[in-house]
C-alpha cells in the first residue's frame, strides 16, 4: 500500500472519442483498496463519453480477491448514474465466475425493510421497554406463585425435593461467606462506633454510643450488608450455575423428563441461604458490636463493662431477633430472585452474563426495598 | 496452475495422554477439490481437522499448506498460513454479542485497512452470497441453526481464503437445509475455485458432493479407504466401509 502512495497511479484511463477505456494496474486486492478508493475519488470517470469499458486485458489478476467485484460494481454504479453503457473485457472466465457468483446476488433485491421516522422508532422503543418491563414482574410474580406453591407442596413431597443439594449450597452459601461478612459488619461497626463517638461525645453522652451502635448493627447494618453480600456471592452464582444449564438445554430436558424444576432446582438453593443467613447475621451482628466496641473505647471515656452494661440493658431481644427474621427473608429474596433469573437466560453466554448481573442488581433493589417496608411496619407495630 | 497439493499430510500421529486417536496418517488434497474426511463417530475427524488447522500439533508428522509445515510454524509465519485458511466450526462459533455485520467486520478490520464504505460493501456481498442480504443487523440469536452455519460461512469468505475448512457443516440440520449447505459449498468451490476440506458424516452430502474422500476409522486410528466416493460406495470390499456408504447398521 505504501508504494503506491506516491504518484503511482492504481489504473490508467485511456480516451478516444466517446469512449472510455479503464485499466487496473495494481492488484485488485483489499490492501490496495484505500488506493483505489482514493484514485476513484479524485478522477472522472466518466465525462463527455458514450461508452466505459473496464479492460483486464493487462491488469494483473495472479492476485485479486472480493475488492475486484467492489470495484466493479462502482465502476458500473458510475456508468449507470451517468447513462453510459457499461462494459467489461478481458476478464478470464474463472475469476468472472467469482464476480458473477457475487454480483448476481448483491444486485438481487433487499428484503422488505420497515422505514418508520426516527420518532417513530423512539415511540416504539419505549413502548418496547415498558412491555419488557412490565413482562418482567409478571414473570417474577409467576416464578413467586410457583415458588410458594412447590413450598406449600414441599411437606408431602419432601422426597421429591433433591436434599443432596442442600449441605452444598448450605456450605457454598452460607458457611463459606462467613468471614467475608464477619470482617465486613466490623469494619461498619467500627466506622458506626467512630461517627457515633463524634457526636455523644460533644453531648457528653459517651456511654449511649453503646445503644447506638448495638442497635443500629442489631437490626439494620449486619442483615443489610449480609444479605448484600450473599446476593454477590451466591445470588450471581445461582443465576450464572442455572443460565447455563439454560442455554445448554439442561433445564429443557429437566422439563422434558417430568422433573419439578422448584424441587429440583429452587428449593434446595433458596432454603440453603434462607437458613444459613440467619447463623451468618448472628455472628455478624457479634462482630460490628465487637467493632463498634473497639471504636468506643479508643475514643471514648467509658470501659468496657460499661459498655457492655450499657449495651445489656439498650439491646432487646425484639432488636436482635427482628434483624435474624429479617435476614432470613432477605436471603430467601435474594436466592429465589437469583434462580429466577438465572432461568430467564435464553441464547448464548452473553445472555447468562447479562442476566446474572441482572441477579445482584434486582436481588439488591428487593433487600432495600423490603428493608425500608418492614422498618416502616415494625415501627408501626411498635416493635 | 501450481499442480503440487494444496494440503500434505505426512505421518501424522495424534496421542491424548497415552490414548493413540491418528497413527501414521498420510494423505493429499488437490487444489480446488472438494475433500471430504468421513468416518464413525470418534473416529477422530474433527481431530484431524484440528490438525491441519494448526489448532493443535500432532506427536508425530508434518503437515504442509501450500509447501510451508504448519506444525513447525510459530508467531508471524503461522498467522500468514492462517491467512489462507477460513474455517466453519461445528457450532458455527459466531460472537452471540456482535451481529452479524460486527462478525464478518471483525476479520476485516483485523486484516485489512479499508474504509467504513468498503467494508459494509464488502459485508453486504458476502452476506449476499450466502442467501443473507438484509440479514446484517441481526444477532446470531436470532436466526435459525442453518442460518447461522451460513453466517459462519460468510464470516469464513471474508478474506476470500484459499482453503475452507467446515466441521460436520451439516449437523443439526434438517435434510433440506442440509442440502441447501453441501450446494453451497459446491457453488463457491465451483465459482471461486476454493479448496474446500470438510468433516462428515452424511452419506448424502459426501456422494453428491465430494471429489475425494478418506474414510477413518477406530480398528486402525487411521485411513480404511479413500478415492471417490462414488466409486467406494461401488467397489469397496471392506465391511465398515461397505456399511458406511450403503447404510446398514453394524
Ligand atoms: N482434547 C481431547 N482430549 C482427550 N481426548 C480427546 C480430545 N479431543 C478428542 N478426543 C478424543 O478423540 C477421539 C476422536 O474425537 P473427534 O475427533 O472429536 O471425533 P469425531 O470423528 O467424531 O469428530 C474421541 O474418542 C475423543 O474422545
Ligand atoms: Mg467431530
Amino acid at each position: 500500500m505504501k508504494k503506491t502512495k506516491k504518484n503511482k497511479d492504481c489504473f490508467r484511463i485511456n480516451e478516444s472519442a466517446n469512449e472510455r477505456i479503464l485499466t487496473p494496474i495494481l492488484p485488485l486486492t483489499l490492501t490496495n483498496a484505500n488506493a483505489y478508493d482514493k484514485q476513484l475519488a479524485t478522477t472522472k470517470v466518466v465525462t463527455d463519453c458514450s461508452k466505459i469499458t473496464l479492460d483486464f486485458a493487462e491488469a494483473n489478476l495472479m492476485d485479486f480477491d472480493s475488492y475486484l467485484v467492489i470495484f466493479i460494481n462502482r465502476i458500473r454504479q458510475f456508468a449507470k448514474e451517468k447513462n453510459v453503457e457499461f462494459a467489461i473485457s478481458g476478464l478470464p472466465s474463472d475469476r468472472r465466475n467469482f464476480v458473477d457468483l457475487f454480483s448476481r446476488k448483491i444486485t438481487s433485491e433487499l428484503p422488505e425493510q420497515e422505514n418508520n421516522s426516527s420518532i417513530g422508532r423512539y415511540i416504539e422503543n419505549l413502548g418496547k421497554k415498558f412491555q419488557k418491563m412490565w413482562r418482567d414482574s409478571y414473570l417474577l410474580i409467576e416464578f413467586t406463585g410457583n415458588l410458594l406453591i412447590a413450598l406449600v407442596k414441599m411437606p408431602f413431597q419432601m422426597k421429591k425435593v433433591r436434599w443432596k443439594d442442600f449441605p452444598f449450597h448450605f456450605n457454598a452459601a452460607g458457611v463459606n461467606a462467613v468471614p467475608i461478612c464477619l470482617l465486613i459488619v466490623f469494619l461498619i461497626g467500627v466506622i458506626m462506633g467512630y461517627q457515633g463517638a463524634l457526636q455523644l461525645h460533644q453531648f457528653g453522652a459517651d456511654i449511649y454510643n453503646a445503644d447506638l451502635v448495638g442497635i443500629a448493627i442489631a437490626r439494620e447494618l449486619s442483615p443489610l450488608m449480609t444479605a448484600i453480600l450473599v446476593a454477590g456471592r451466591s445470588g450471581s452464582a445461582f443465576a450464572a450455575e442455572i443460565g447455563t444449564m439454560k442455554v445448554s438445554e439442561e433445564i429443557d430436558a429437566l422439563t422434558t423428563m417430568g422433573i419439578d424444576l422448584y424441587q429440583f432446582l429452587v428449593l434446595p438453593r433458596v432454603l440453603a441461604v434462607t437458613f444459613s443467613i440467619p447463623f451468618i447475621t448472628a455472628l455478624a451482628d457479634l462482630s460490628g458490636i465487637i467493632g463498634g466496641l473497639f471504636a468506643s473505647l479508643t475514643t471514648l471515656n467509658i470501659t468496657m463493662n460499661g459498655f457492655i452494661v450499657e449495651l445489656g440493658t439498650a439491646l432487646t431481644y425484639a432488636h436482635v431477633f427482628s434483624g435474624i427474621i429479617k435476614s432470613m427473608l432477605f436471603g430467601f429474596l435474594v436466592a429465589s430472585v437469583g434462580c429466577f433469573r438465572g432461568l430467564q437466560a435464553s441464547g448464548g453466554a452473553e445472555s447468562v452474563g447479562k442476566f446474572t448481573t441482572a441477579a445482584v442488581v434486582t436481588g439488591v433493589l428487593l433487600i432495600v426495598l423490603s428493608d425500608s417496608v418492614l422498618t416502616f411496619v415494625l415501627q408501626v407495630l411498635g416493635i | 496452475m501450481n499442480s503440487e497439493p494444496i494440503i500434505k499430510v505426512e505421518n501424522v500421529t495424534v496421542r491424548y495422554d497415552d490414548r493413540t486417536i491418528l497413527e501414521d496418517v498420510s494423505f493429499n488434497i488437490n487444489r480446488g477439490e472438494i475433500f471430504m474426511i468421513v468416518g464413525g463417530s470418534g473416529c477422530g475427524k474433527s481431530t484431524m481437522l484440528r490438525q491441519i488447522i494448526g489448532l493443535e500439533t500432532p506427536v508425530e508428522g508434518r503437515i504442509y499448506i501450500d509447501g510451508e509445515n504448519i506444525c513447525a510454524a510459530r508467531g508471524k509465519q503461522k498467522k500468514e498460513i492462517l491467512k489462507k485458511f477460513g474455517v466453519l466450526f461445528q457450532s458455527g462459533g459466531l460472537f452471540a454479542s456482535m451481529t452479524l455485520a460486527e462478525n464478518i467486520a471483525i476479520v476485516l478490520e483485523t486484516y485489512t485497512d479499508i474504509s467504513q464504505e468498503c467494508m459494509a460493501e464488502l459485508i453486504d456481498m458476502k452476506l449476499a452470497s450466502v442467501g443473507l442480504r438484509g440479514y446484517d443487523g441481526f444477532l446470531p440469536s436470532e436466526i435459525s441453526g442453518g442460518m447461522k452455519k451460513r453466517a459462519a460461512l460468510a464470516r469464513a469468505m471474508a478474506l476470500d481464503p484459499m482453503i475452507l475448512c467446515f466441521d460436520e457443516p451439516s449437523s443439526g440440520l434438517d435434510p433440506v437445509t442440509a442440502a441447501s449447505m453441501d450446494a453451497i459449498i459446491r457453488e463457491m468451490n465451483s465459482a471461486l475455485g476454493t479448496t474446500m476440506v470438510v468433516v462428515s458424516h452424511d452419506l448424502e452430502g459426501v456422494l453428491t458432493t465430494a471429489h475425494n474422500v478418506i474414510m477413518l476409522d477406530k480398528s486402525v486410528c487411521g485411513i480404511i479407504a479413500q478415492g471417490d466416493p462414488r466409486k467406494l460406495k461401488a467397489e469397496n470390499k471392506n465391511p465398515i466401509v461397505h456399511s458406511f456408504f450403503n447404510r446398514i447398521a453394524e
